[in-house]
């Protein structure tokens, strides 16, 4: 027979959230927009698949990438494209970049006691036709910035962008100094250099990687995009924004 | 009239054989009691001019507001059951602030105006699960006018929810001749001050007590200021330039 003061306390505990690893980042340029993410998708040490997509096309001028808890990055993609086709229905006019960024902070902070588990980076084209970046944290704090990486790699890919795109720590030459927008062959290079850096020091990077570019009206780096093997263009309208993907292989190990 | 009157005048949300519903149509009716309100649409904005019946020297004209803010670069102007317009551009407001705030971005002209008109005919039902019903249709007509990405717009609403985009449109009692005048005077390329004029002269037409900067009162929506109603320093200037 136990008695009843030796008994312990159970302490019941509920988990609904999961890390599910891997890493997104978004450059963007004078007149486009890199938007990028792995697709492994792991737990622990396992590998659930390494083909998960991060990156989602919204609309011509807008790419989501999500990151942390997979199931509800998915979930939450999915609402946003339902808010963007019933705003389409209502007003007769695809979201502007500006506006869909709002709308993801009031789905994030609506749910501000239990939040989607989830990172999310906005890159396209603003109304203006200029290059955009929004960066969220899970319950909708926003900002429009040039570069932002986030993940499971965040802490070694978020320097180097500071470094190679702000120019930070870095002092230009006597009589130059450092331009303000970067051409787009930069930008998939130090994309593709992120990447391949996170996956040789970070076990959640790897496998594939997704870049998807957004190109404004008239934008003059579609020549160099073109030039590049495996790109394949996924624009939907006659709006004149473009939408591309370039797909490469990452490490599996 | 009353020999016409049956059965199907009394609900709200029944047609009568013919297809009509009567309580529409009297709604429509009672715009036509109203006094005159007229808009006009130019390239530099939108025109609103409305009378204002002073039934009494003892009455404060001042306090006859009949034209109103939706937001910054929304107007409005009623004719027929004031009050009722109250209702509706609550309604308009509560909408163009939950677009701005959820959007980052001015509401449509075109959107707001439908929100309006979804509103419109919701009689006979509740509105947001509340006890109370909206009994009747509302008996007034708005002139909508505002500015976004597509420009200058000017839309009419009648009481059936139906909306129409104009160039320039009369409502009220002196509606049928003000409506000829503006199909006569009003041209594409009218500059602001020409539609201001424009609308004083045909509300001067239609108007039965001499027309005075107390009993007319003008708005305008441009792409600098939004919209404004214009003050009777502002509005004396205008009628002395007619």
């Amino acid at each position: 027979m136990v008695s009843l003061a030796q008994q312990q306390p159970i302490q019941q505990s509920f988990n609904p959230y999961t890390e599910n690893g891997g890493t997104i980042l978004a450059v963007s340029g004078a007149d486009f927009s890199v938007i990028a993410g792995d697709t492994r998708q792991s737990e622990g040490y396992n590998i659930q698949t390494r083909y998960a997509p991060k990156v989602f096309k919204l609309t011509d001028k807008a790419v989501l990438a999500v990151n942390g808890f997979a199931a509800d990055g998915n979930m939450f993609v999915k609402k946003v494209k339902q808010r963007l086709e019933w705003y389409r229905h209502a007003h007769a006019k695809d979201m502007p970049i500006r506006s869909i960024a709002r709308l993801i902070q009031t789905m994030l902070y609506a749910r501000r006691f239990f939040p989607y588990y989830v990172y999310n980076i906005l890159g396209g084209i603003e109304e203006d036709g200029t290059g955009a970046v929004y960066s969220f944290d899970p319950v909708g704090s926003y900002e429009r910035e040039a570069c932002r990486a986030a993940g499971a790699a965040q802490s070694l890919v978020q320097p180097f962008l500071d470094n190679q795109i702000y120019f930070k720590n870095q002092t230009p030459a006597p009589g130059t100094s450092f331009p303000q927008h970067l051409p787009l062959q930069t930008v998939l290079a130090l994309v593709i250099d992120s990447f391949t850096g996170a996956t040789e020091r970070h076990i959640e990077v790897g496998d594939g990687l997704e870049m998807y570019v957004v190109l404004s009206r008239g934008s003059t780096a579609l020549q160099s995009l073109q030039s590049i093997r495996g790109v394949q263009e996924i624009t939907a309208t006659n709006d004149g924004e473009r939408v591309f993907v370039i797909r490469k292989e990452l490490k599996k190990d | 009239m009353f020999l016409t009157r049956s059965e199907y005048d009394r609900g709200v949300n029944t047609f009568s054989p013919e297809g009509r519903l009567f309580q529409v149509e009297y709604a429509i009716e009672a715009i036509k009691l109203g006094s005159t309100t007229v808009g006009i649409k130019t390239p530099e904005g939108v025109v609103l001019g409305v009378e204002k019946r002073v039934q009494s020297p003892l009455l404060e004209s001042n306090s006859i507001e009949k034209i109103m803010e939706i937001d910054a670069h929304l107007g409005c102007a009623m004719s027929g059951l004031t009050a009722d317009a109250r209702t509706m551009i609550d309604h308009a407001r509560v909408t163009a602030q939950n677009h701005a705030f959820t959007y980052d971005e001015r509401i449509k002209v075109e959107s707001v105006t439908q929100a309006v008109c979804d509103l419109a005919l919701r009689f006979g039902e509740s509105v947001h699960d509340e006890e109370a019903m909206m009994s009747r249709p509302f008996g007034v007509a708005l002139l909508i006018a505002g500015i976004d990405e597509l420009g200058p717009q000017l839309f009419h609403t009648d009481p059936s929810g139906t909306f129409i985009r104009y160039e320039a449109k009369a409502i009220g009692s002196g509606s049928e001749a003000a409506q000829g005048e503006l199909q006569d005077k009003w041209h594409k390329q009218m500059t602001l001050k020409e539609a201001q004029i424009l609308a004083l002269r045909v509300l001067k037409q239609v108007m039965e007590e001499k027309l005075d900067q107390h009993n007319v009162q003008l708005a305008q929506v441009t792409p600098s200021k939004g919209f404004e109603i214009l003050d009777e320093v502002g509005l004396k200037a205008i009628i002395e330039e007619m």
